[in-house]
């Protein structure tokens, strides 16, 4: 009897943990992988072709022309240290240059700009990633897949020529989820005019700054001054102005088509994204509201009305005039859905509730398969319960409707978009730029939670890999 | 068998004190630190209270939970089995709840009810441990008893 009980038991045993070690194991991420042979290949629709092993092209080949000088050259050292946050204190963290924000890079449209990387005291690694920048896949700056991690003591070269006019931001793509939060970013201005303000909002370890500093910012202003917002934290936040109306002139980098005088009302900044607003100024100092709480801008002399955020927000999606698109979505070549959602369960071991694309898990995700020339259209859909700042690598989309509602306005183009819980965007884009680009959550703990997929082109392969040997972990 | 029964029982009822302990910490040093002019928004890392709290209601206590029901198995206590497979089922119940709550806060207070209940369970299986007497003494009685009579 005692060993027929015993026997029971051990069954009893093995039906309870059967399932769990069974849901465990299959939540592992494997080591060394490459964003090749992750997930499995969606076509969206089109043929089917060669995922990029055999006759690829190496996309560490795909760089700008080498036989060029560079018209700005950036010398940025990266380093784990304290610095000071102007108005609050001493912060640990990551600064370049011994600063954070690292330097804001300008340079005028159509140069190229050459960044020397040097990691000096980064233990994990560094890389530098071009947030909206559609540069050559090999100086994307993403770790373990177009570059490996630059590790203490090592240095890397980024070059690429500066297409389009517009504010963009720089930060690291390794580890990204934790270096960015302690400092790793800077802005990046293509053609900056005479009447630029920049106000690139930051928050670290729960203090939000404005370029760097807490509290109430102060910055001498013009007639007309060009507000560069950039949102470089992992929700998204509300701009307004008090004390004067403004028109949104670009948003992520491109210019909004016929933009109209706004009163009253708030922008919203995609976590990730930029919007830069033209206002004309009162004669009197303006305050800059950016999300709420004691950190705001402040642009002009004397004292400046403050105000509560407006109710009624810029909608993106009818603002401005239509214009012509380069390419027409209706003659898609490809046409794909990237469907958010959440589940309980395992994620590389680790229990929890994790994010789904499709209903998978990562790295279960889909990969959108591309070929270069190729009109795609994408349904972005969120069910998660969360918003999530979806962000494509090397390309612009252009929002074609947002919960079936088509957009009206001046051509809506992002690499930023704010996806809110319940919303279905409908975007396009043109395959232009080959390469493996991540297409990610900017809520970079959502991405380090498996909120990641990319696009592939075909024919284009790369030596990279994730963990390994060489510690790259992009998220 | 029997006294690691009533030492996972008893962890468990431990872990179930450690939450609210750590829950209600990590909302009060939010409200500290907003005071003193931080953020609390999508960019705040969960604080020491409230990665104590998911920490040991994602890991610690679902784990006691699995080892004490295995251990009943093997620990020919009355009702061991029973009361195991309850705390078990109000574990996942209670994770279940806090899922829930993160879309329906409404939910939530239902996770702090059923901790009561957790807590409660846990206790009563604790106390099952040590009151039943051994196995070996009731067979022994088994044997003795006819001959007395």
């Amino acid at each position: 009897m005692p060993r027929r009980r015993t026997l029971i038991g051990l069954v009893a045993t093995l039906l309870v943990l059967a399932p769990i070690g069974w849901f465990w194991q299959q939540s592992l991420v494997p080591d060394g992988l490459s964003a090749m042979d992750m997930g499995y290949a969606d076509y969206g629709g089109g043929p089917a072709m060669d995922a990029g092993h055999q006759h690829s092209n190496n996309l560490a080949e795909l760089k700008p022309v080498a036989n060029r000088a560079a018209d700005v050259s950036v010398r940025l050292v990266a380093r784990k240290e304290r610095f000071e946050i102007p108005g609050r204190g001493p912060m640990e963290g990551y600064t370049l240059n011994h600063t954070s924000p690292g330097p804001q890079i300008t340079a005028k449209q159509g140069e190229l700009i050459e960044v020397t990387l040097v990691n000096e005291s980064v233990p994990d690694g560094v890389t530098l990633h071009w947030h909206g920048v559609d540069v050559p896949a090999s100086q994307d700056g993403v770790a373990g897949v177009t570059q490996d991690a630059v590790l203490p003591g090592q240095t890397f070269t980024y070059r690429f020529v500066a297409v389009d006019a517009g504010t963009y931001w720089y930060h690291s793509h390794q580890l990204s989820h934790e270096q960015v939060k302690k400092g790793l970013y800077g802005v990046l201005v293509i053609s900056p005019g005479t009447t630029d303000v920049v106000a690139a909002v930051h928050t670290y370890d729960k203090i939000r700054t404005v370029n760097g500093g807490y509290g109430e910012r102060r910055v001498a202003g013009t007639p007309t001054v060009r507000l560069r917002l950039i949102n470089t934290d992992n929700g998204p936040m509300a701009a307004w102005v008090d004390g004067a109306g403004y028109r949104v002139v670009a948003v992520d980098g491109t210019a909004v088509n016929a933009p109209t005088p706004v009163e009253g009302k708030s922008v919203l900044v995609t976590a990730g994204g930029r919007v830069d607003l033209e206002i004309t100024m009162p004669g009197t100092a303006v305050r800059i509201g950016l999300g709420g709480g004691p950190t705001t801008l402040v642009i002009g002399e004397g004292d400046a009305p403050a105000g509560p955020e407006p109710a009624e927000r810029v909608d993106l999606l009818s603002y401005g005039k239509p214009v012509a698109l380069p390419f027409d979505p209706a003659k898609a070549d490809r046409r794909f859905e990237y469907r958010i959602g959440r589940r309980p369960g395992f994620f590389d071991g680790r229990p929890g509730l994790w994010w789904t694309i499709n209903g998978r898990q990562f790295p279960d995700v889909p990969m959108f398969m591309v070929a270069e020339g190729n009109i795609i259209r994408m349904t972005v859909q969120n069910g998660s319960g969360q918003v999530h700042p979806m962000h494509l690598h090397g390309h612009h989309v252009v929002v074609l409707s947002r919960d079936g509602v088509p957009a009206t306005g001046s051509p809506w183009w992002t690499d930023s978009l704010n996806v809110e819980d319940h919303e279905s965007y409908e975007i396009a884009f043109l395959a232009d730029n080959p390469g493996i680009w991540m297409d990610h959550c900017h809520n970079l703990p959502h991405a380090a939670q498996g909120l990641v997929t990319h696009l592939m082109y075909e024919g284009v392969s790369t030596p990279f890999r994730l963990n390994g040997p060489t510690h790259n972990q992009p998220e | 068998m029997r006294p690691i029964y009533r030492v996972l029982a008893l962890l468990i009822a431990l872990g179930v004190v450690v939450q609210a302990m750590s829950v209600a910490l990590g909302w009060f040093m939010v409200l500290k630190d907003v005071d003193d002019g931080a953020v609390f928004d999508k960019n705040t890392d969960f604080n020491f209270g409230q990665v104590t709290h998911g920490m040991v209601g994602m890991m610690v206590i679902p784990l006691l939970a699995i080892l004490l029901l295995i251990v009943s198995f093997f620990a020919r206590i009355a009702g061991g089995v029973k009361w195991a497979a309850i705390v078990f089922g109000l574990v996942v119940l209670q994770i279940a709840l806090a899922f829930g709550g993160f879309g329906v806060p409404a939910i939530g207070a239902l996770h702090g009810l059923n901790a009561l209940a957790l807590l409660a369970v846990a206790g009563i299986a604790g106390r099952r441990a040590a009151d039943a007497q051994p196995p070996v003494v009731t067979d022994t009685e088994a044997v003795a008893q006819p001959p007395a009579v």
